[in-house]
């Protein structure tokens, strides 16, 4: 069954792709350490990686989303359209990667739940797995809520 | 042939080396990251002096030799001088992370350009280069003036000094590749960006070269996300801001922990502050200023011609308040905000002035 995005089941689909990929997890995307939040919608998730896997992806309340080194916060329709300009493209075009989408923002997309830019820079540090991760996204048939 | 007999001689064999050593019966453990530099900071030698006494370069931990010469004059041997709480970690990072500026840059993208474009993103492969090889330059100084008692510290910036060297080669690699060929160069090496290798206190020299250096530079590699007229551009910029963010992390956790560990040093920190927000956010040595060639490159990048420029020049308008915004949060991080409240600081003036 296909899952649906934005959904527990889609972000794991997309986890076990990432994961199973090693060709993911070198040039300039290795090893990543950190929690990071996404606020899709309504929905919280919170994204562990360690070393060279996202070792965790599960649904998040408000409370927990402080856990986040840093939260990344789009409208749902924005979010939509980054995934699927990723199936459209087999991975992000050139207006759909994070970092561009961010920098078209008049405020960054990310945050640090806890006012620390170092936690924070961590969306810069290590923007590449998460691009990564994202394009992923590609290899798993997706179909869209239609909220 | 003599017929004199052959005698043998007998040495004694001298193994007296065999217990001359440091602490032994170490057993460290790989963890989920493999043996890391952490995971070797066990016994004595994970201890850290204050002060060292080290002038021989011995490893930390091994034993000493009272005959060994004092081969290294170390100028940085107190610990809160140079010292970081994650320094291990951002080494390991670093290792982990590091990428080719031959093959992981899908160079196979880069498509011919209309000439201003092309020209103005060679002036500015011409810019990084010049600022690359400061960013490079200065660690390397520091590393040989520091005691190897620290020697986390000094790996981490050992690594900087290989990043820095991929990033003047992923640039001058750009500029060569699509017709074009480096510009004059900007000049930046000869103000403040240059005067980084004036610091006599290697504080100093963090302050100026990671808090408002790298942090200015690396807001500028994110912005090739944006201005990259291609993937390779694209992903060059994008893996240059990785790099670029842990050499900021280093200066942001370095003086948090200075901060903390010399709380009467804070004063001359902020003598430093002053200098870098007084020339570097603002000058000719930040593209993303009021006044270089390089903004003016930049708007042309950014607006996608000439005729575009006014367009760019928003956008670059929007980037820097993004710089001075995350600049004045970095400070604060490091546990320096105070003077974007109490009205030392003029960044809140130039960050309110970009609207």
């Amino acid at each position: 069954m296909m899952p649906v995005f934005p959904s527990h089941a889609w972000f794991q689909a997309v986890r076990e792709v990432y994961n199973g990929d090693a060709s993911l997890h070198s040039g300039g995307g290795g090893a990543c350490d950190t929690t990071a939040g996404l606020k899709v919608g309504d929905d919280g998730y919170l994204m562990v990686f360690e070393g060279l896997e996202c070792a965790d992806v599960r649904p998040a309340g408000e409370g927990e989303m402080s856990e986040a080194d840093f939260i990344i916060e789009m409208p749902l329709a924005l979010w939509k359209e980054m995934v699927a300009n990723v199936q459209e493209n087999g991975k992000a075009d050139l207006d759909h990667t994070l970092n561009s989408i961010d920098l078209q923002q008049e405020e960054s997309i990310a945050y640090s739940p806890a006012d620390d830019q170092y936690r924070q820079d961590l969306f810069y540090r290590y923007n590449q797995n998460f691009q990564d991760f994202f394009d992923a996204s590609s290899r798993v048939e997706t179909i869209f809520d239609q909220a | 042939m003599s017929e004199a007999p052959v005698t043998q001689q007998e040495y004694e064999l001298d193994t007296s080396w065999m217990s001359t050593m440091g602490e032994w019966g170490m057993r460290a453990e790989p963890g989920k990251r493999g043996l890391t530099l952490e995971d070797i900071r066990i016994g004595s030698y994970g201890e850290l002096p204050e002060i060292s006494d080290n002038m021989s370069g011995h490893p930390r931990g091994s034993a000493e030799r009272p005959d060994a010469y004092r081969v290294g004059g170390y100028g940085v041997r107190t610990l809160a001088e140079i010292w970081l709480d994650n320094a291990t970690f951002l080494y390991e990072e670093a290792l982990q992370r590091q990428w080719s500026s031959a093959t992981d840059i899908p160079w196979e993208t880069v498509e011919p350009l209309p000439d201003e474009v092309e020209e103005a993103e060679c002036l500015l492969c011409t810019f990084f280069n010049e600022v690359e090889f400061v960013a490079g330059d200065v660690p390397a100084r520091w590393i040989a003036q520091t005691t190897p008692d620290y020697l986390e510290p000094r790996h981490v910036l050992l690594a900087q000094v290989m990043d820095e060297a991929r990033h003047m080669d992923v640039f001058r690699k750009r500029a060569l590749a699509n017709g074009g060929g480096l510009m004059r160069m900007s000049g930046a090496t000869s103000g403040f960006v240059g005067s980084i290798d004036l610091a006599r206190d290697f504080t100093e020299m963090s302050t100026r070269l990671h808090i408002s250096g790298e942090g200015a530079v690396l807001t500028m590699f994110r912005m090739g996300e944006l201005f990259g007229q291609n993937e390779a551009e694209k992903r060059m910029y994008r893996l240059c801001a990785q790099d670029e963010a842990r050499h900021v992390a280093f200066g942001v956790m370095h003086l948090r922990y200075l901060n903390e560990a010399c709380p009467e040093r804070r004063e001359e920190i902020h003598a430093y502050l002053d200098e870098a927000e007084a020339q570097i956010m603002a000058g000719l040595q930040n593209p993303a200023g009021t006044q270089a060639e390089t903004s003016e490159a930049l708007a042309i990048l950014l607006g996608g011609s000439k005729s575009q420029y006014d367009e760019g020049h928003k956008k670059l308008l929007v980037i820097r308040r993004r710089q001075l915004k995350e600049y004045m949060q970095r400070v604060k991080t490091a546990g320096f905000g105070d003077r974007f409240e109490n009205g030392r600081s003029t960044i809140p003036a130039q960050h309110a002035a970009a609207y």
